[in-house]
């Protein structure tokens, strides 16, 4: 599926971005590069880096930089604006080489982006972060059977017209009950016919 | 000095590798041709392990032929913490020791044949074995993230990695070279990132070292 503009969507729980990590995920059909810099600022950035397109998730957070594994170009957190070039240390990087940085919503327990999103992420309340749920199913069709399961408060992270991300917290299952019921519900939809 | 007949792609035979580094055993390595030169099939290479596979360790306990026998045999012998009820590396009490240890073998027969597959040629049936190394990593994922939810940061329990993290390890880390995905797995990718963080790491082909003065996980 397409992703809505002026929409929040859920990719990734807030545990997932311990500092120094970068933490890897798709949203529609975008790569996501995702971390937190030292004072817990996110920062989510399309997975791509600006001068040879590697993959920014295989490079390295030093302080509140990312530097990416390829050409060890440093950039910034929170702008994204490269700071510096190793193989032209005299020269001040052009402002316009910089990350594709993706807004930035934290609420929840979860973390939220989207194109041009309005407002504040939807409300999930108080309750335990589930342990995210891929399934191999669009995220249009399987919308419908996530009602059926109670004392859960469940979102969707879009990839694809085939791919996509149970999240949520649990309101009143515990962690453990929750994964369970939700993996027998990713067997049964990923049992049905597309 | 301990003798290691090692090719420098093998996942098995860097298991061995890292162990004995993280461990600080000094290994002689002699390099096995296993692609493309075949010299794991030579009659002198069979005289040594007739099942013709790699890593081979000589040492004073005689010749190991098996991978995990031979991270056995580093941890126990050789890492000076280890006493009757086991050390960090072989917490021989602690029965999970030996499912990790199985599974580490589902998983080179899964993920590590998809890997030679895409690589090296090897016949197999790929999508089985994506399938299967995927339902495995699927089941490493879900116990990584309820052990991280409770503070436990490896595969047993305790505060330092076993050699049941290193054997997972090799297979998890290079899976994408046999086309298998890691974008489903992100607590399977924190604990990669804390493995490549500990002291006395050593990468090979297709494994980053970390960054010179980044950040540990």
């Amino acid at each position: 599926m397409s992703l809505e503009t002026g929409r929040w969507y859920p990719v990734a729980s807030a545990h997932d971005l311990p500092h120094g990590h970068i933490y890897r995920t798709q949203l529609g059909l975008h790569e996501l590069a995702i971390w937190r810099d030292g004072g817990g600022g996110v920062n989510i950035w399309e997975d791509r880096c600006p001068h040879r397109g590697v993959r920014l998730s295989l490079g390295a957070i030093i302080g509140d930089e990312l530097r990416c594994a390829y050409h060890a170009w440093h950039f910034a957190s929170g702008s994204g604006a490269c700071r510096f070039i190793p193989a032209q240390p005299d020269r001040k990087p052009a402002a316009a080489i910089r990350a594709v940085v993706w807004p930035v919503a934290e609420a929840d327990g979860l973390i939220w982006t989207g194109q041009d999103p309005q407002g504040a992420p939807p409300v999930l309340g108080a309750g335990e972060v589930l342990r995210a749920i891929p399934v191999g199913r669009g995220a249009d069709s399987i919308a419908n059977a996530l009602s059926a399961l109670p004392g859960l408060k469940l979102v969707l992270q879009p990839q694809g017209p085939d791919r996509c991300t149970i999240r949520g917290i649990a309101e009143s299952l515990s962690p453990r009950a929750a994964d369970t019921a939700l993996e027998a519900l990713r067997r049964k939809l990923e049992a049905a016919p597309c | 000095m301990l003798i290691l007949h090692d090719f420098d792609l093998s996942a098995e035979c860097y298991a061995v590798r890292l162990l004995a580094a993280l461990i600080g055993v000094p290994l002689q390595l002699v390099r096995v041709d296993v692609y493309p030169g075949r010299e794991n099939e030579s009659d002198s290479f069979l005289a040594l392990n007739p099942l013709g596979t790699v890593p081979v360790l000589e040492s004073e306990a005689g010749l190991l032929r098996d991978w995990q026998a031979i991270l056995a045999y580093l941890a126990i012998r050789h890492d000076e913490g280890c006493h009757d009820a086991g050390g960090q590396w072989w917490p021989r009490e602690n029965p999970a020791l030996i499912g990790w240890l199985g599974l580490a073998r589902d998983l080179a027969n899964s993920a590590g044949l998809a890997r030679l597959h895409d690589g090296m040629g090897v016949r197999v049936d790929i999508a089985k074995c994506r399938a299967s190394a995927h339902r495995l990593l699927g089941e490493i994922e879900r116990q990584l993230w309820f052990a991280e939810r409770a503070g436990q940061l490896w595969l047993l329990p305790g505060d330092q990695p076993s050699a049941a993290d290193i054997a997972i390890f090799v297979h998890a880390v290079l899976c994408e070279e046999g086309g298998i995905e890691r974008l489903d797995y992100p607590t399977l990718r924190r604990w990669i990132d804390r493995i490549r963080h500990l002291p006395g790491f050593i990468p090979m082909s297709g494994v980053f070292a970390p960054s010179p003065g980044s950040v540990t996980p």
